[in-house]
């Protein structure tokens, strides 16, 4: 099977897994206990006032008709009002992934620029002192949630040391750069903004360290097998008694096929990040849209949830399809296996 | 003519003049930028800034007095007006006029109108949210008299009324209708919901720079305000929304929070307290923390065993989880159902207090047996305070031999389980605040049988006595009769015991010194309103 083929196959089976997903969080939305409309209208509201309300959020319709209703307006880019913010979810959702999305992105840059080296390192060594060194670092950042790390980082380098800001992605006396992709350190560079970049890099080095360093732990030990495997392979044998440098081993004979299981994982952890921001945003007052997220659960937001719920899942599915393309790309046997299957 | 020539000097002059000036008119541009003061403080997210959503919540109010103005405004003290944008009113039978004070503009420039006025009311009451229910059903009519009076015409009597226009803000109707969007209030569309969501139509001392409602407000001083201003009022304001205790803290250290949110835990403003330039402030008169008992459910359906378990809670021990520093107080003793300042009130009756012997007594009258039927103790997972409370109830109610469980619970599945008595927890807890300054909004909205299922009268009491009590004191106008008929509530409450009156909420701040708070630092300039004490043109930047 040639690759768009495939690639036109895989995006028809994420579609599908699309609009499952829809139907299943605008169900469960609408089963978690609690009454949307008492919450939002707040401790004094009277049964006259929550039936009401309940009728202007057509709460009092069958759910297939909400359904209906709701995914008419999906169509259009509607995504209905917030419970929580009292804002159309779509409005929300445009102000809060931009920032959420970069912070995953830096995070992923640490995770791939820190973590595939260092478990390249680790293999070449391995059960050296640099190994050991590096499985002790991994654990450590595997083993501490993000919030904590979120916290220590935050009272070093930004309480105890001052080095850097804490709050928000840019200085209050900062202006935002013309959006044209939302992502300030992209935008600021288009703008021939350098002192907006060097304040929004700032700003999101202690956040998106803290978000990545579980996953450089991970992706550190993740690689390290796998490419502790590739040497044990008798191609690599066979590459070594040609005489071939060990660092051209490592990068060109070794990484590769050991990058395939790593590329998986690193395809699911990035969008988890999207949904997992949530502690670290809020411990640095980072506008994202995970933080929204949570709160839309806490307030029994049902458009909200079903929003971010809707936007994380369709994340997942694109970063899914970027995977798999590059999967294939790096071991076209997984394309023509599907051929055959 | 001949024209005279410059000299090689004088046009030396004139360019060293012209620099001069130029440097001159940069350093007082410079100055003037640079003495821009700004006021940063949080609150809790969402920050609402529709004047007619987000009721009952201190984030809208604080956000309410700043970018729009009632009608009246409350002296200190909370229970008699001063003029706000109405310079003066009358009062007819079930009539009031309101007269508009000459030349206020909104933000937008526009005139402050009687049409402004109608147009507000009745966007609340379309919208049903916020503090509508405060109006629905008691306003009959509204009418514009002239462009600058305005005649609210009640269906009955009603003696909060003048207290209730507190949490009327009124909106430029030209600017929110030249902002509608779809919606389905017919030719309102929507009402300017999605536009006011982001923006206000006020005319407040603040107006808004930009506002996201989950991370930060920023506001600018009104140099067109209608009153005056004191030039060291902050220039520019930044409410910051949903900061993490640690973030609080930080940023309170570095200099860069100068009032931490009320909601912060006592820890939390203990820790604040101990960073050189912040001291704790407090407002007091507009908080009170009730232990609901559902007097629906047995065995707290029985007064006898409700009193024994009111008598053998450790309130000072209840107290002193709750205070901040030995310096800034967090709760102070409660005497009964509402607080000092409201009509009603009786100072000379005893706070409430441990009396074990009491209790046992009580007990003894009790029809049932303490252990026989378990109470469940609810505490909202949102305020860990209550956990803590909940363990001191546990343990003091175990003493008289009650069986109790602690259940926590999410206040969304709270909201719901409230609206059934055979649902609602045996014992609640809940922090209730008054949403006008009049001792109905205390009273009504937590013992009248018409208030049952909503969350502030989970006692679920149904007494005609006070049910008859609390029509008669909305119906009478005169003050002193209201006085005398909310003491007698006062006294019936007290003696059915339907809650626990734990003690009067002392609200804490974390404040730098960087900046004055009269109405915090002040008791007399305290209005007892919430949200009115953080009134930004009022407070002082050094």
């Amino acid at each position: 099977m040639n690759l768009p083929r495939y690639l036109v196959r895989r995006l028809f089976a994420c579609l599908a897994t699309f609009v499952g997903v829809s139907i299943l969080i605008f169900g469960i939305a609408r089963v978690i206990p609690g009454d949307p409309a008492r919450i939002a209208l707040g401790p004094t509201a009277t049964d006259e006032q929550v039936r009401e309300f309940r009728i202007q959020l057509g709460l009092d319709q069958p759910l297939p008709q909400q359904y209906a209703h709701y995914v008419s307006g999906l169509l259009h880019g509607d995504l209905g009002v917030s419970l929580y913010t009292n804002a159309p979810v779509a409005r929300d959702l445009r102000a809060g992934f931009p920032a959420t999305f970069e912070l995953v992105l830096v995070a992923t840059l640490f995770m791939v620029g820190i973590g595939i080296p260092l478990g390249v390192i680790a293999a070449r060594h391995r059960d050296g002192a640099a190994d050991n060194v590096i499985r002790l670092g991994a654990l450590l950042g595997v083993v501490t949630p993000s919030f904590v790390w979120a916290v220590l980082l935050m009272l070093v380098f930004s309480d105890y040391l001052g080095w850097l800001p804490i709050d928000g992605r840019l200085s209050e006396t900062v202006s935002p750069p013309p959006s044209v992709t939302g992502l300030y350190l992209v935008d600021s560079l288009l703008a021939g903004q350098p002192h907006v970049f060097l304040n929004a890099l700032e700003h999101i080095i202690l956040p998106a360290t803290a978000l990545s360093l579980a996953s450089i732990g991970q992706t550190t030990r993740l690689t390290r097998a796998n490419v502790a495997e590739a040497y044990a392979s008798p191609y690599i044998e066979m590459a070594r008694a040609y005489g071939i440098s060990g660092r051209r081993i490592a990068s060109r004979y070794a990484l590769r096929p050991a990058l395939i299981p790593t590329l998986t994982i690193l395809g699911l952890d990035i969008a988890a990040k999207l949904g997992n921001a949530f502690l670290v945003e809020t411990v640095f007052g980072w506008p994202g849209m995970a933080q929204y997220g949570v709160q839309a659960i806490l307030h029994k937001d049902l458009n909200g949830i079903v929003g971010t719920v809707l936007v994380i899942a369709a994340f997942f599915l694109v970063i899914n399809m970027i995977v798999d393309a590059a999967v294939t790309v790096l071991d076209p046997r997984i394309r023509l296996g599907a051929q055959g299957a | 003519m001949a024209r005279k020539k410059w000299s090689s000097r004088t046009r030396l002059r004139f360019s060293l003049a012209t620099l001069a000036a130029i440097c001159l008119a940069s350093l007082s541009w410079t100055t003037k930028a640079f003495a821009e003061t700004t006021l940063t403080l949080d609150e809790n997210a969402p920050g609402e800034i529709d004047p007619g959503k987000g009721a009952g919540r201190a984030v809208s109010a604080i956000l309410f007095f700043n970018l729009y103005d009632p009608l009246l405004l409350p002296t200190s003290g909370g229970t008699s007006f001063a003029p706000g944008l109405a310079e003066s009113w009358t009062q007819d039978g079930n009539s009031y006029t309101f007269k508009l004070r000459p030349g206020v503009k909104f933000h937008s420039g526009n005139p402050v109108t009687a049409d402004d006025v109608v147009f507000s009311l009745n966007r609340l009451i379309a919208l049903g949210q916020g503090n509508a229910s405060l109006f629905r059903g008691w306003v009959k009519q509204v009418d514009v008299l002239d462009p600058a009076t305005v005649r609210f015409t009640l269906t009955a009597p009603y003696a909060p009324f003048l207290a209730t226009t507190l949490r009327l803000g009124i909106l430029d109707r030209k600017e929110v209708m030249a902002h509608l969007q779809d919606g389905s209030f017919g030719e309102f569309k929507d009402y300017g919901q999605a536009w006011l969501n982001q923006h206000d139509a006020g005319s407040g001392a603040y107006r808004i720079i930009s506002h996201n409602p989950q991370v930060e407000a920023v506001m600018g001083k009104n140099p067109d305000y209608y009153l005056p201003i004191p030039a060291a009022a902050p220039d520019r304001v930044i409410m910051k929304f949903a900061l993490e205790a640690a973030t609080e803290l930080a940023l309170m250290r570095r200099g860069e929070l100068d009032i931490m949110s009320q909601w912060a835990s006592p820890e939390t403003k203990r820790a604040a307290a101990r960073i050189p330039g912040v001291t704790m402030v407090s407002e007091r008169g507009i908080s009170e923390f009730f232990i609901k008992m559902n007097t629906r459910r047995p065995p707290l359906d029985d007064v006898f065993c409700r009193r024994a378990l009111a008598d053998s809670l450790d309130y000072n021990a209840l107290i002193g989880q709750a205070n901040v520093t030995p310096q800034a107080a967090g709760a102070e003793p409660a005497r009964g159902p509402l607080l000092p300042g409201m009509l009603g009130y009786d100072g000379s009756v005893p706070p409430a207090s441990r009396d074990m012997a009491k209790a046992t007594a009580e007990l003894a009258q009790c029809k049932y047996k303490a252990g026989d039927i378990p109470i469940d103790i609810a505490w909202i997972g949102e305020v860990p305070l209550e956990e803590r409370f909940a363990l001191l109830m546990q343990q003091n109610w175990g003493e008289l031999g009650f069986k109790s469980n602690i259940v926590r619970m999410p206040a969304v599945s709270y909201y719901q389980l409230i609206t059934k008595p055979e649902t609602t927890p045996n014992v609640s807890q809940f922090f209730y605040t008054a949403t006008v300054p009049d001792s109905d909004s205390f009273l009504y909205n937590i013992y009248s049988s018409h208030s049952a299922g909503s969350a502030s009268a989970a006692e679920w009491l149904s007494d005609p006595e006070v049910d008859s009590l609390l029509d008669q004191g909305r119906s009478t106008l005169d003050q002193t009769e209201r006085a005398a008929i909310y003491k007698k509530v006062f006294d019936r409450i007290r003696d059915l015991q339907p809650s626990i009156f734990g003690y009067q909420v002392v609200i804490t701040y974390a404040k730098s010194d960087r900046v004055s708070v009269p109405a915090l630092q002040d008791p007399a300039k305290n209005t007892r309103v919430m949200g009115m004490n953080l009134m930004f043109r009022a407070m002082e930047m050094k």
